[in-house]
């Protein structure tokens, strides 16, 4: 499977960053700090449990 | 509206905070941020403090080095008094035995009821949160992970410490010195304000990749599939034998958009290289040189200058790493000076914070 990074990605940045661009830096800037650059992951990216298990937790406050 | 800010170089805590009370004299004071030598009694101090300001909320932390507009000191307490016009609101939350639990849900629990809306929900133009935490926790990276993922707010502080004693250091809350805790703090200012983040270095073309690493114990051991100190020497082009002569000046960074966050390497241990920030595996870092340290934070505040009209105040989180190398370059009194116009307290910290856990940098709160 692939691509589901790249859309729990641009899900959590939509939902934090509610359009406000400078939410939307913050927000990547958090995720890069935990190891995950968004600017990385296109629809094609394999799935990594590891990232997806980081993401969720991110998922899991919103 | 009024910010003021006093400093005692006495060494006794009672005298020392004597001096500050007939200093602010006997305006009602909303809130008090102090920084304060690690060699005063950190139980006496605190306790001090919040006696002898029992009405506003006081909290501060230990130092390596104090600053005040135009003055770096040493052995010192700084101190920033607010009133009710300069913060409308401010609550703080102590966070204790941060290596075995992090309560930032009952924390932010409390928040959200003292303000009326969630953290999650607080307009990051209106609020902002300071995060004083033990500096030889160890636990800033996890801590601030944590907040970042529950609110939008940015909290911004520095690391306390202990005057390169490594020994032990303390926040300060509610009248208590804690050690293995962090302070949270969260204002809304009467005016507006800029949160700085400043870091005097230039990006190198070197790319190291992190391949394996210890998170918990800030340990990099491979960069690039390398042994990481052999690597990190290639990337420099000096024998691994020179290596941590060359830490001070060419750190590494984690570039985000252009922005350098900074990783200050601490010792080579066999192949790996120890840091005072941690990095995960997949991680890619930037080979950084050092540059212009007191042009820079002149430039980041000139700018804030700027975009704000005046400056009413400045706390300024500076790395302990930037104050040895200004005095190594004689160049303190300089840096003082770039805040003389300004009423600013600030310390040398044993790490700052901004959105994440970071080093060899100045974070900054700027009052209009």
């Amino acid at each position: 499977m692939a691509g589901k990074i790249k859309l729990m990605i641009d899900d959590i940045i939509a939902r934090r960053a509610k359009g406000n661009e400078i939410m939307v830096k913050a927000m990547k800037t958090k995720l890069v700090l935990k190891g995950i650059n968004p600017d990385k992951y296109t629809i094609r990216s394999e799935d990594d449990q590891a990232i997806i298990g980081k993401l969720e937790k991110i998922l899991q406050e919103l | 509206m009024s910010i003021r800010i006093a400093c005692s170089e006495k060494n006794i805590a009672d005298d020392a905070v004597t001096e500050l009370k007939n200093i602010f004299g006997a305006t009602p004071l909303k809130m008090i941020v102090y920084f304060a030598s690690s060699d005063f009694v950190p139980q006496e101090i605190s306790a001090t403090m919040q006696q002898v300001f029992a009405g506003a909320t006081v909290f501060g932390c230990t130092t390596a080095g104090e600053i005040i507009s135009g003055r770096m000191l040493k052995g010192a307490v700084v101190a920033m008094a607010f009133d009710e016009e300069s913060i409308s609101e401010v609550r703080v939350e102590v966070l204790e035995n941060l290596s075995k639990m992090m309560a930032v849900n009952e924390a932010f629990c409390s928040f959200g009821k003292y303000f009326g809306e969630s953290m999650d929900s607080m307009d990051p133009s209106q609020f902002f949160g300071i995060v004083l935490v033990d500096g030889l926790s160890g636990a800033e990276e996890q801590l601030m992970d944590t907040i970042g993922d529950k609110t939008n707010i940015t909290f911004i502080g520095g690391s306390a410490a202990d005057d390169l004693k490594f020994s032990s250091s303390h926040v300060y809350a509610n009248g208590k010195a804690y050690s293995d805790a962090a302070v949270l703090a969260v204002l809304k200012p009467g005016t507006s304000f800029e949160l700085i983040k400043t870091q005097s270095v230039s990006p190198l073309g070197a790319r190291l990749v992190v391949t394996k690493a210890n998170a918990e114990q800030r340990e990099i051991v491979e960069f690039n599939r390398k042994p990481a100190s052999v690597a990190y020497a290639e990337a420099l082009g000096v024998p691994v034998s020179d290596l941590a002569t060359c830490f001070p000046r060419h750190p590494l960074g984690l570039l985000i958009e252009g922005e350098p966050y900074v990783r200050s390497p601490r010792e080579i241990a066999g192949d790996s290289v120890f840091f005072n920030c941690s990095s995960v595996d997949g991680m890619e870092l930037t080979l950084l040189e050092a540059s212009d340290l007191v042009g820079d934070t002149k430039a980041a505040l000139d700018c804030v200058l700027e975009k704000l009209g005046s400056i009413s105040g400045v706390v300024v989180f500076n790395c302990v790493y930037r104050a040895i190398e200004l005095d190594k370059k004689n160049l303190a009194d300089e840096y003082a000076r770039l805040f003389a116009d300004y009423p600013t307290i600030g310390f040398n910290c044993y790490g700052e914070q901004f959105i994440g856990h970071i080093n060899q940098t100045a974070t900054m709160i700027v009052f209009r």
